[in-house]
């Protein structure tokens, strides 16, 4: 029991991790057909700020909202340098913002050294509490929490503001919104902006997550939250977050029962949904 | 035309006997080992464009059939004698394995859109990798072996030249192989699948053949690079081996065979060069950065590469003195 409840909850904090990658991931390319290869950079440059502002502050908000201004910045001019000059061009797209990664991870080698860095935890969210005899780690009960919350944040800004409203609309169709006369490439861009911030922020709350970050975890996740997106569906909020979880749990509960396979039960899983159900588990309905 | 083409081939002929001429004349040792390894990337990236240039489609699970190469040479040379025949046929084994999960990868991907083709090998070159690093007693994971080359390879000389021929082979089979029929049927789904399709094309037979045909080479320049190094680990296997590819083809010219070994020579060079300043400025250490840079910048404002950008200027002097011609002929009519 106690055994199968920590599985669980691991693999909950891990899919909520892939979900925050996800979920920007999932939107971009729903609205203007973009795989942005270069969502893992931003997500390890959310890890290394984060880290280098709790150093620097030692305060764990300042942290998380250094992160997620960090990833603000890095989505606006990746929106602007690498994303619009090759709109429309799926092969370009590819290989351009496949070299933004690269770039981005040789960059976080220059500024902070190849090496891996240690993250501590804050204190107030280390140590575990016991309940009976289960032990249950309070940090990871934190990324659940966050990840839910984030989750109804961003499901209610979809489904009850009006750029939520225009951002649905240009999932389904969005020829049909640009002629009702809305600039969807402005759209673009916040939604690009905030896929990024939530990168940067999963990567930030990653940190402490695994006790060291490194540049090539960012290609790492990414290849989680690609899979994660093939499976939900692209361009489905919620497939995404159900996508991450059963990615999470599965990941953690075959780690423990079949190590070897662990790594590969994933990819595994992607492949059976790509040749079977290319179109995703959950088809978008924005 | 012909004689456009005449002139290319004794070019690039006078180029071949050069490079084979170089290692009688110049004694150094280092430049031998950086041009055999300038030729085996070459034979990889030429593999590579026959996917993203000709054909184009993007992978990003080149590396696994470059892997397979070199695991299969490494291994048969490890456990059998370490002879030319056993070299031989661990290339012909290493093709043949290629050969085939080519063909089942792509007869189950290449109906896919292009983004889910480019991840998905992503995921199989994962399964890949993982496979390597878990089956400990063929691979020793990621610590890799050292086995012996044959002894006719002792020679550095002797293997330089070895990959050079290795090369030009490749290189005129792949050239026949594009200017076939089949090569234009190719450049025709790059261009436009759909109507490709609708001319009557079976278009998933001829991707599936033209990613067989790139794993099959892949894995020949594989083999080279194992008995090159003397050494084989996982990292034969990773991402890097595809980006380097990538690079090479992009920065080269894609969509041409002189490309990829143009651009295979300025990375290999460049690599060489900057790691060589590194000892002076730490920055050049992270020399792959450079790279990311000039990739992006070639992928915005030169898609065609090197090799394609000089082709347009070339054409660009050319094309005012045929307007003229035609203007002046239309006139004596």
């Amino acid at each position: 029991m106690e055994l199968l409840l920590n599985l669980m909850i691991n693999g909950l904090a891990t899919g909520m991790l892939i979900f925050l990658l996800a979920a920007g991931l999932t939107l971009i390319f729903g609205l203007m057909d973009v795989l942005n290869f270069a969502h893992g950079g931003l997500f390890a440059w959310g890890a290394y700020s984060s880290v280098w502002f709790y150093a620097l502050t030692d305060s764990f908000v300042v942290a998380i909202l250094g992160a997620i201004v960090t990833g603000i910045i890095l989505g606006f001019i990746t929106e602007k340098l690498i994303i619009t000059p090759v709109y429309g061009n799926h092969i370009q797209q590819i290989l351009i913002t496949l070299g933004f990664m690269l770039v981005l991870t040789e960059l976080l080698k220059v500024v902070f050294g190849p090496n891996q860095i240690p993250a501590k935890t804050p204190p107030y969210l280390a140590g575990s509490w016991e309940i009976g005899d289960v032990i249950i780690i309070k940090y990871r009960v934190f990324i659940i929490v966050v990840g839910f919350l984030i989750f109804g944040i961003f499901q209610y800004i979809l489904k009850k503001t009006k750029i939520g409203l225009i951002v649905r609309a240009g999932v389904m169709n969005k020829e049909m919104v640009q002629t009702l006369g809305i600039n969807i490439k402005n759209v673009f861009l916040y939604v690009f902006i905030a896929g990024a911030a939530l990168a940067a922020l999963g990567g930030a709350l990653m940190a402490p997550y695994s006790g060291v970050i490194y540049a090539e975890m960012g290609m790492e996740f990414a290849i989680l939250g690609f899979i994660v997106v093939v499976i939900g569906g692209m361009g489905s909020f919620p497939g995404s977050l159900l996508a991450a979880i059963l990615v999470g749990l599965a990941g953690s509960f075959m780690a423990y029962y079949v190590p070897s396979l662990s790594l590969a039960v994933n990819m595994m899983l992607m492949a059976v949904v790509l040749i079977f159900r290319p179109q995703g588990l959950f088809k978008a309905k924005g | 035309m012909t004689s456009k083409y005449q002139w290319n081939n004794i070019f690039l002929t006078l180029i071949a006997i050069v490079l084979f001429i170089f290692p009688f004349v110049a004694d150094s040792r280092t430049w031998t080992i950086l041009l055999t390894q300038i030729f085996i990337f070459s034979i990889l990236a030429m593999s590579y464009d026959i996917l993203l240039g000709y054909t184009g489609i993007v992978s990003f699970g080149h590396a696994m059939f470059f892997g397979m190469g070199a695991y299969t040479t490494a291994v048969m040379l490890d456990r059998m004698e370490p002879t030319i025949g056993v070299f031989v046929l661990s290339i012909a084994t290493g093709m043949l394995l290629a050969g085939a999960v080519s063909f089942i990868v792509g007869l189950m991907t290449l109906r896919l859109k292009s983004h889910f083709f480019a991840m998905l090998t992503l995921a199989v070159s994962g399964l890949f990798l993982v496979l390597a690093e878990k089956w400990r007693t063929l691979t020793s994971g990621n610590d890799g072996f050292t086995f012996r080359a044959p002894e006719f390879f002792k020679d550095r000389m002797v293997f330089y030249l070895v990959t050079l021929v290795c090369l030009v082979v490749v290189y005129l089979l792949l050239r026949r192989f594009v200017q076939s029929p089949m090569g234009h049927v190719l450049v025709a789904v790059r261009e436009n699948e759909q109507r490709t399709k609708s001319l009557g094309f079976k278009t998933l037979h001829y991707k599936v053949i033209a990613s067989v045909v790139a794993g099959v080479v892949a894995s020949l320049a594989g083999s080279l690079y194992a008995v090159s190094l003397r050494f084989v680990n996982t990292s034969v296997l990773t991402m890097d081996i595809t980006l380097d590819a990538l690079l090479m083809t992009i920065i080269g010219g894609v969509g041409t065979l002189i490309g990829p070994i143009i651009g295979a020579g300025v990375i290999e060079l460049s690599q060489h060069y900057l790691s060589g300043l590194a000892k002076e400025y730490p920055i050049f250490e992270r020399w792959i950065i450079f790279f990311g840079i000039v990739y992006i910048l070639a992928v915005i404002f030169f898609p065609s590469g090197i090799v394609g950008t000089v082709r347009q200027a070339l054409h660009k002097r050319k094309k005012p003195a045929v307007l003229e011609k035609s203007s002046s002929g239309t006139e004596g009519l």
